[in-house]
């Protein structure tokens, strides 16, 4: 077979380039440190003998996401955004009717449906403890994504109906979680325009010249102010997002034909 | 030595063995699996480059939601890379 | 703390390995006629650029980048950014997966409206359809 000799010979010169190149250490030192910038992030993700510089997030990817690198992660998600609204554009005129569908077997439906709701609650736990643990909004959206997928496969495109989830309710509460980020981001300014104190745009923590602060503790536990907030709202966009793309993906595609008025092709 | 080193290596060799399967197969079905089994050995790969925020989003993508909605594209469109 | 022979080699193999993997699917994404193997090929060129990326922070006898002890000191701080991995890389990945399923899915999306104008996902003979 001519492709698994091509196979071969890529993997050995890979394999022979990767020899020659550690005899004769031409990459330098390799995996042994890491920069300064890094190291600043780590020193200061917990810290709170610098509370000016601190996130107050013990997690540094989660502090790096929402507070250090916070306007990236939100023009992301405007990306994001933007990319459903193009996939919604191309369906547009398409009315998403209750489609009958047979679905797989009982046993299938039946392990589904144990399956889903703890599906749920891993997704919401991951996205409450983003700010804590290994997690957050984007993790917790794609988790809980997997249920539209499990929907639309064991199921069939009409238990979306069913359970009473429309396009136009998906749609809803996906706006909503981008809203709920918006309401955080301008959060501090609100503060500042009611009690007069010097606050900015998707601030965390005190600043130098800023004494605004969103709770650390809450009841005696610890939240980490704002990356809890964002991670709950991104959670609530990102995983409502993939319903809207699961359900337009899932449609017949006859149907789709029909009401998009286009026959030509076939 | 750091004992993860060897696994990291065979794993990221195993997703070049994968990858190439899946670019150069003939049904695009069979395409998809073996890109889902990329994508687990990547899994495995940042793993152990110690990036557990990154397995947690990159395992339901890669190995859940990309593997469905191509399935979902093929079913709907062509199965055949012709050639 | 610099790394043994051995060491280097293990890591310049996964180096390399993740370097063919996106010319892999680089081949994939210009040679193969269908539409659909192109997006294929592109999920895995995101797949092996976004484990580079991370593989750029990574340092060998080193923790995940979580801080476990909540009551720390700066000597716990400082003895923590030098055994921790670089979450920079890692917090954009992050993103930048998310993102780079939501333009994917809207290829696809575009690769289903292909062929409901043409019938067909041969970028070959689409190209003849239309000019």
């Amino acid at each position: 077979m001519r492709k698994y000799l091509v196979l071969a010979s890529i993997v050995l010169g890979v394999s022979a380039l990767a020899y020659a190149t550690t005899y004769l250490g031409a990459l330098g030192p390799i995996g042994s440190d890491t920069r300064q910038l890094a190291k600043l992030f780590l020193m200061h993700t917990y810290n709170p003998e610098f509370p000016e510089l601190t996130a107050m997030s013990p997690e540094a990817v989660t502090s790096i996401v929402w507070d250090f690198r916070g306007v990236d992660t939100l023009y992301e998600t405007v990306v994001f955004y933007m990319a459903i609204v193009a996939a919604l554009a191309i369906y547009r005129g398409v009315g998403y009717s209750a489609i009958r569908g047979a679905g797989l077997s009982v046993i299938v439906r039946v392990v589904t449906r144990i399956l889903i709701p703890m599906n749920i609650a891993i997704a919401v736990s991951i996205a409450a403890h983003g700010y804590l643990a290994p997690g957050g909004g984007f993790q917790a959206g794609a988790a809980l994504a997997v249920i539209s997928v499990l929907l639309a496969v064991v199921f069939s495109a009409s238990s979306f109906g069913k359970l009473g989830i429309s396009l136009a309710r998906a749609v809803i509460l996906w706006t909503a979680g981008l809203l709920a980020i918006a309401a955080v981001v301008f959060a501090p300014v609100a503060f500042s325009a009611v009690t007069g104190v010097r606050a900015f745009l998707m601030q965390n923590y005190v600043k130098l010249d800023s004494p605004f602060a969103f709770a650390i503790h809450i009841y005696g536990q610890q939240v980490s102010g704002t990356p809890t907030w964002f991670n709950l709202a991104e959670f609530l966009a990102v995983s409502f997002g993939f319903f809207v793309i699961f359900m337009l993906l899932s449609l017949r595609e006859d149907v789709v034909r029909e009401q998009l008025g286009e026959s030509r092709g076939h | 030595m750091d004992p993860t080193l060897v696994p990291l290596a065979f794993f990221s060799v195993a997703g070049l063995v994968f990858a190439y399967l899946a670019v150069v197969e003939k049904d695009l079905v069979k395409a998809v699996i073996f890109s889902a089994i990329q994508s687990s050995t990547y899994t495995a790969v940042l793993y152990l480059l110690r990036a557990p925020d990154t397995v947690l989003v990159y395992l339901p993508v890669a190995v859940g939601l990309y593997p469905a909605a191509l399935l979902f594209l093929i079913g709907k469109t062509e199965r055949g890379d012709g050639e | 703390m610099g790394t043994s022979l051995l060491e280097t080699f293990l890591l310049v193999l996964t180096l390399y390995s993740l370097l063919a993997t996106a010319g892999v699917s680089i081949y994939g994404i210009v040679a193969r006629p269908s539409i659909t193997k192109k997006i294929i090929s592109l999920t895995i060129l995101g797949d092996s650029l976004n484990v580079l990326a991370i593989f750029v922070g990574f340092r060998v006898f080193s923790v995940p980048p979580v801080l476990l002890e909540h009551d720390t000191n700066s000597a716990g701080l400082i003895e923590f950014s030098r055994t921790a991995v670089d979450p920079l890389p890692q917090a954009l990945v992050l993103t930048a997966i998310v993102i780079g399923l939501a333009v994917n899915f809207f290829l696809i999306f575009l690769a289903l409206q292909i062929y409901r104008l043409y019938g067909t996902l041969d970028s070959r003979k689409i190209r003849e359809l239309r000019g």
